[in-house]
């Protein structure tokens, strides 16, 4: 199975770990770390909205979050994915 | 239900904590009647030595029992060996039951979880956190916790609000007749202020030392008169633990321009002038502010009357360097500060009763110009939280934050807007610590937000020309264009935590929170 990471665990960033899963799968998010208690659903909304930006429609992805905000959230996820897709081998 | 003068829901009634007086305002209740007194006892000279084996020795010579209420200091802070020896012997000897009163619980103190679950401690009255903290506020205690301040816990003992059966005193120096010192020692920590109060109120007073020195031990914190017990332990702490290493300013970016700000405001006050007093803690902004404002009084050839509080080696040096006079010392932080106790008769060791107790003839915080606090967060009235993190858990002790706040002629309160993505403005705070009413400004990167009834301020900082003003309203809606909408913090119904005004009265209540 494929996998890809982007992103930390520095203090207002995230580690986003993506792996491939078998179509129809849907997407399986996991949230954790500090600013799930709060924002949940902010954080929901945003990894959902990036990954459909992008037309992704099954994946599971993890995110580790250490404080960061929305546009780094988006960014650290739009990065894993391009990853996981051989877009960039940085 | 019943609301308080902010709005707040507080029971008339809460169980095991009794019936509440709600708080109606910074200096609405008045005290009545006489101050509490400790038993009356007499000792004789056919007995010179207080001294006995062991701690077992000693708790069973004290008399107590279970269902009693037995105090601690918190001077040892994270090295502190005395408080869970304390209590794993009352739990080796079938003591149960126990009220816990300390001034303040650290890391170290995780061990007591086991003693609150086999119900050797049945309630703890102070500051909760870290693991005993999270176990709080799921609920792992029968009766709620009651946070007071540094003043308002001397209040409660000299009211009779809260009666010490036994208080033990971590004595790093002692002599057989109970004459006890902090400044000396292997495990110094200088300042015992906390503990005077304890001391002074106490049944029965149990010194617990690791430097037995032979009668009269001296200079002296706390006197014979008050001692009735001492406990010779191999050590009562590590000393890394008691005292940091130096406390270094801050170097974030960030943090030093906040630091610059506060600077600036202070300045710009009417507070800056010959004589000016000032507390800032040991926290990394707060001590830039003080090295900024240094190089203000420098350049302005304008000295300090006094420090107060905490007391940090960067402090120690604006004493010896004449940039204040005397430093007014209820807990000292660094092997600089146990030195400079000891050592300068400037350097005054006072209790917290005489620091922050609002009801006595007048206490230290008083005659504050300008006090520089943190927070957790702070909502569109101004007012404060310290006591709860984002999640609802309980997480940190009031310190002296409402008293210094209520006292002193500016509180700042300096703080970075975000916490990872957590603002430090809100609409409104989840639990009060401190009310608007006694907060005058905060402190951010993105400049300075006046209390809108501190119209002075707000011009004389528009005089100055060199302090950004930023609205509290233009701040919040910043932080919310960042952070996103925030979820509820979902709770039971039960209260796990009454925080006090200092003066007794009950500012709000912190809820269990729902299992996740």
């Amino acid at each position: 199975m494929k996998t890809a990471q982007a992103g930390t665990v520095e203090s207002m960033d995230c580690l986003v770990t993506v792996s491939e899963t078998d179509p129809g799968t849907g997407i399986a998010l996991t949230l954790a770390g500090a600013s799930v208690a709060r924002f949940s659903k902010a954080m929901d909304k945003a990894v959902r909205e990036t990954l459909g930006q992008l037309e992704i429609k099954d994946l599971t992805i993890t995110v580790q979050d250490n404080g960061a905000l929305d546009l780094v959230l988006k960014a650290r996820v739009e990065a894993a994915v391009t990853r996981l897709k051989g877009g960039d081998e940085a | 239900m019943p609301k308080n003068i902010l709005g707040r829901e507080i029971p008339e009634f809460i169980e095991g904590y009794g019936k509440t007086l709600p708080f109606m305002g910074e200096h609405a209740r008045k005290p009545e009647g006489n101050r509490a007194g400790p038993k009356l006892r007499a000792a004789f000279s056919d007995r010179t030595s207080k001294v006995v084996p062991d701690l077992k020795a000693a708790i069973a010579a004290s008399g107590l029992k279970s269902g009693m209420t037995v105090s601690f200091h918190h001077h040892l802070r994270n090295g502190d060996f005395v408080v869970n020896a304390v209590i794993d012997a009352c739990a080796e000897m079938g003591i149960r039951d126990l009220t816990l009163f300390p001034t303040a619980l650290f890391g170290v103190h995780k061990k007591l979880i086991e003693h609150i679950k086999s119900g050797v401690i049945r309630r703890i009255m102070g500051s909760v956190n870290g693991p005993i903290g999270q176990m709080v506020s799921e609920g792992g205690m029968d009766v709620p916790v009651v946070l007071r301040s540094h003043g308002g816990r001397p209040r409660a003992v000299v009211s009779g609000d809260v009666k010490i059966d036994v208080a033990f005193v971590a004595a790093p120096t002692a002599d057989a007749y109970g004459n006890l010192c902090g400044s000396q020692g292997k495990s110094a920590c200088g300042s015992l202020g906390y503990a005077f109060t304890d001391a002074m109120y106490a049944d029965c007073v149990v010194a617990v030392t690791d430097n037995l020195v032979p009668f009269p031990a001296a200079p002296v914190s706390i006197p014979q008169i008050y001692a009735d017990i001492v406990a010779v332990m191999e050590s009562i702490g590590d000393p890394a633990g008691i005292v940091s290493g130096t406390t270094r300013i801050t170097r974030d970016p960030l943090r030093l321009l906040i630091s610059k700000y506060a600077s600036r405001l202070i300045e710009a006050s009417p507070y800056f002038k010959e004589g000016i007093s000032f507390q800032t803690g040991a926290g990394g902004i707060s001590l830039a502010v003080t090295a900024f404002m240094k190089e203000a009084m420098k350049k302005r050839g304008v000295r300090g009357s006094f420090g107060l509080g905490g007391i940090t080696g960067y402090f120690v040096d604006l004493l010896k360097e004449g940039y204040v006079e005397k430093l007014m010392d209820v807990q000292s932080f660094d092997l600089e500060a146990v030195k400079s106790i000891a050592e300068n008769p400037n350097h005054i060791e006072i209790s917290a009763d005489w620091y922050a107790n609002p009801w006595n003839a007048g206490t230290a915080v008083n005659m504050l110009d300008v006090v520089i606090l943190g927070a957790t967060e702070m909502d569109r009235d101004f007012n404060v939280n310290v006591n709860t993190e984002a999640d609802g858990a309980l997480l940190h002790g009031i310190g002296g934050h409402q008293d210094t706040a209520a006292g002193a002629k500016l509180t700042i309160i300096s703080q970075p807007l975000l916490r990872g993505r957590i603002p430090c403005v809100v609409d409104q705070v989840y639990s009060v610590t401190t009310p608007g009413e006694v907060v005058d400004a905060l402190v951010t990167e993105y400049g300075v937000t006046i209390n809108p009834r501190r119209k002075d301020l707000i011009d004389a900082c528009q005089a100055a020309g060199n302090v950004p003003l930023v609205s509290m309203d233009e701040l919040v809606a910043r932080a919310h264009e960042m952070c996103g909408p925030t979820d509820p913090v979902e709770t039971e119904n039960r209260i796990i935590g009454v925080i006090e005004w200092r003066d007794g009265t009950v500012i709000d209540v912190v809820k269990q929170l729902k299992k996740k």
